[in-house]
């Protein structure tokens, strides 16, 4: 099976993010960046497929600027996928969903994909818009908010789970598709230092992308807020349950004013 | 120019250790040093994932990693637990021999087990009449026929009561004191090999020390490391080699302890403020944040010099010495910022005071350290 999986490289949830001066961009100027967490259950999906399918190949792709997108590359190889395909973007910010589907789904229909995986959305902007994107550009169907994902090779099928607001649903469904994945249902792997050290010499096929600005719907964040800081929690002392009760219970009428 | 910039190559091995650190270690720390567990489980992660044989090359099964890059690894991993950081340098420290003075028919026999398999080396040196004096070394090897027959005790062995080979330095003829001290592999299975219980440490509890005895141990010259006579000059190439990443292991424990001080001063509040308000408070995490810049700094300088051919014994002692005593005054002064909860087990910061002491004592006590910087530093003046 040829498995395509698309990675975006996302500020860490540890950095402490700063706006950059024109407020509309953050200042990436100290930011660590990394795989998405729905990403590295992409991988790990990915991986694990192949392991399971002998004859399989992972091919990683991303789009996005230098030095992250290729980062966010070589930690992919570096977990085990074996061919990497990189559209750079212009330094700075990540493109807009719309704009990075279109890049992908140009690298990827120049190299071989029975099945498509990506993070459900990233990290950082939550669009969520890249998977649906990008099964339309390919012409072909896309499954969402995807756990669990097996390959029955008796049938030819694809097996999976969805979440849903309703409960779980059970699903299978032909190749090729695009599959959006849910974060975090299978325990990503620890890439292994020699294949840390091989990843950096791996070659990665570079695609130039078009410029962003000649394609039409793209989207751009007009301003951007650090939420306010929160104010400080009160600890509430006391010597029995009783106590505690009673206090609890006076604040949250007195101060929060939850109850009349 | 000189270049501090780390090459997204280091900065990825730095992140395996740091997260190996931080979600394997970091967590079974507490509980190791409580009840002076060896985690063998932590360590065979660390074997899967490439961090025990870090000196090993790459054409042997090893990570291949050069100076810099190990101290970059050991310093993450010592912010995580220095006791689990001292089983895997006391491991590299024991395979560092055989990388120098072993043949290639040796270096392939001897090193690809250890980098199939999760096994563990010891080096032993050190025995009870002193460790700092090789020269009055009492482990002997007698000649007899093709073999060596070894007689004797080394005390202080890390990794020896899970070490499936020793590293063991004797001397082929006590007359010529150093210059008869011979290297030899042992392994222990080896008849006349036994192994004493497990030492109880002030620090380093997640690691393990023993005393080993070798009676009539019978070894085959092609065993023996390098010629007759060399061992001396063998171990001290070789404690160049692995001196630096004391520094670095220090520097884990010293950036740890400044860590916690620091969080611990701007939640503690005493007279209506927290106390990184008060001068006090900041002029020691002032103090600590320089001495552990100083140290991871040192630590670097002479790592880079030694990846670049050079010796470096003058600046691999110092990088230890100094790193060592910053890391013990600033583990004390995280204490002291922490108060009577500092003094507490149930705080972190009193068992990086306790690992941070075995850093003066290990691979060269810091009094050695200071001899050898001496001396070194006296050369350039006669």
């Amino acid at each position: 099976m040829e498995i395509v999986v698309c990675v975006k490289p996302v500020p860490d949830a540890e950095t402490r993010l700063r706006v950059a001066p024109d407020g509309t961009t953050l200042d990436i100027e100290a930011v660590k960046f990394v795989l998405t967490g729905y990403d590295e259950s992409a991988v790990e999906q990915a991986l694990l497929l192949k392991e399971a399918t002998p004859g399989s190949k992972v091919h990683v792709v991303s789009a996005g600027p230098p030095p992250r997108a290729e980062e966010a590359l070589r930690a992919s190889l570096a977990l085990g996928c074996d061919l990497a395909t990189w559209v750079e973007t212009p330094p700075g910010v990540s493109p807009d969903p719309l704009s990075a589907a279109r890049a992908l789904a140009r690298a990827i229909s120049t190299i071989p994909h029975d099945l498509v995986l990506c993070g459900k959305n990233a990290g950082d902007d939550e669009a969520g818009v890249v998977a649906g994107a990008l099964a339309e550009l390919l012409g072909v169907p896309d499954h969402s908010a995807v756990l669990d994902l097996r390959w029955d090779a008796a049938s030819s099928r694809l097996r999976f789970q969805r979440s849903t607001e309703a409960g779980m649903e059970k699903w299978e469904a032909p190749l090729p598709c695009v599959v959006a994945l849910q974060q975090a249902w299978n325990d990503p792997r620890t890439a292994k230092l020699p294949a840390i050290l091989k990843s950096r010499r791996s070659p990665i096929a570079k695609v130039a992308s078009e410029p962003i600005a000649s394609t039409a719907g793209t989207t751009r964040p007009t301003k951007f807020e650090l939420p306010p800081p929160r104010t400080g929690a009160k600890l509430i002392e006391f010597k029995t349950p009783e106590e505690a009760a009673q206090k609890l219970v006076k604040v949250l009428k007195e101060e929060a004013k939850v109850f009349p | 120019m000189p270049d501090f910039s780390l090459t997204p190559e280091q900065e990825s091995l730095r992140d395996l250790a740091r997260k190996f650190a931080r979600t394997e270690m970091a967590p079974h720390a507490a509980e190791c040093d409580r009840v002076s567990r060896f985690p063998e489980e932590i360590y065979r992660k660390a074997f899967d994932l490439g961090l025990l044989n870090l000196n090993v090359p790459a054409e042997y099964g090893g990570s291949g990693l050069g100076l810099f890059d190990q101290c970059l690894m050991v310093e993450e991993l010592a912010y995580g637990c220095g006791g689990m950081t001292t089983t895997v340098i006391a491991h590299c420290l024991a395979v560092e021999p055989i990388l120098l003075a072993g043949t290639p028919e040796q270096k392939e026999r001897l090193l690809k087990p250890f980098c199939a398999e999760y096994h563990l080396a010891s080096f032993a040196l050190t025995e009870p009449s002193g460790g700092s004096d090789p020269g009055s070394m009492r482990t002997l090897a007698r000649k007899e026929g093709d073999d060596y027959v070894l007689s004797g005790e080394k005390c202080f062995i890390s990794n020896a009561p899970q070490a499936s080979l020793f590293v063991v330095f004797a001397n082929t003829d006590p007359s010529l004191r150093h210059k008869g001290v011979t290297a030899f592999v042992v392994p222990r299975s080896a008849k006349g090999v036994s192994v004493g219980p497990d030492d109880e440490k002030m620090g380093h509890r997640a690691s393990s020390t023993a005393t080993i005895r070798l009676d009539d141990v019978r070894v085959p010259a092609s065993d023996r490391l390098g010629a007759e006579g060399t061992g001396f000059s063998l171990a001290m190439r070789t404690l160049d080699q692995t001196r630096t990443p004391i520094g670095a292991l220090a520097t884990g424990i010293a950036q740890a302890a400044l860590d916690h001080a620091a969080s611990y001063s701007l939640k503690r509040e005493t007279f209506g403020k927290p106390i990184s308000e008060h001068q006090a408070i900041q002029i020691k995490l002032a103090n600590m944040a320089q001495a552990v810049h100083a140290a991871r700094l040192l630590t670097w300088h002479a790592a880079w010099l030694i990846d670049r051919g050079q010796k470096g014994t003058l600046e691999s002692s110092i990088a230890k010495c100094f790193a060592s005593d910053a890391a013990f005054d600033v583990a004390d002064e995280a204490i002291q910022t922490f108060g009577g909860y500092g003094y507490m087990r149930e705080y972190p910061v009193e068992k990086l005071l306790r690992d941070a002491k075995l850093t003066q004592i290990y691979e060269g006590a810091n009094e050695i350290q200071r001899i050898v910087i001496a001396r070194e530093l006296l050369r350039g003046y006669g």
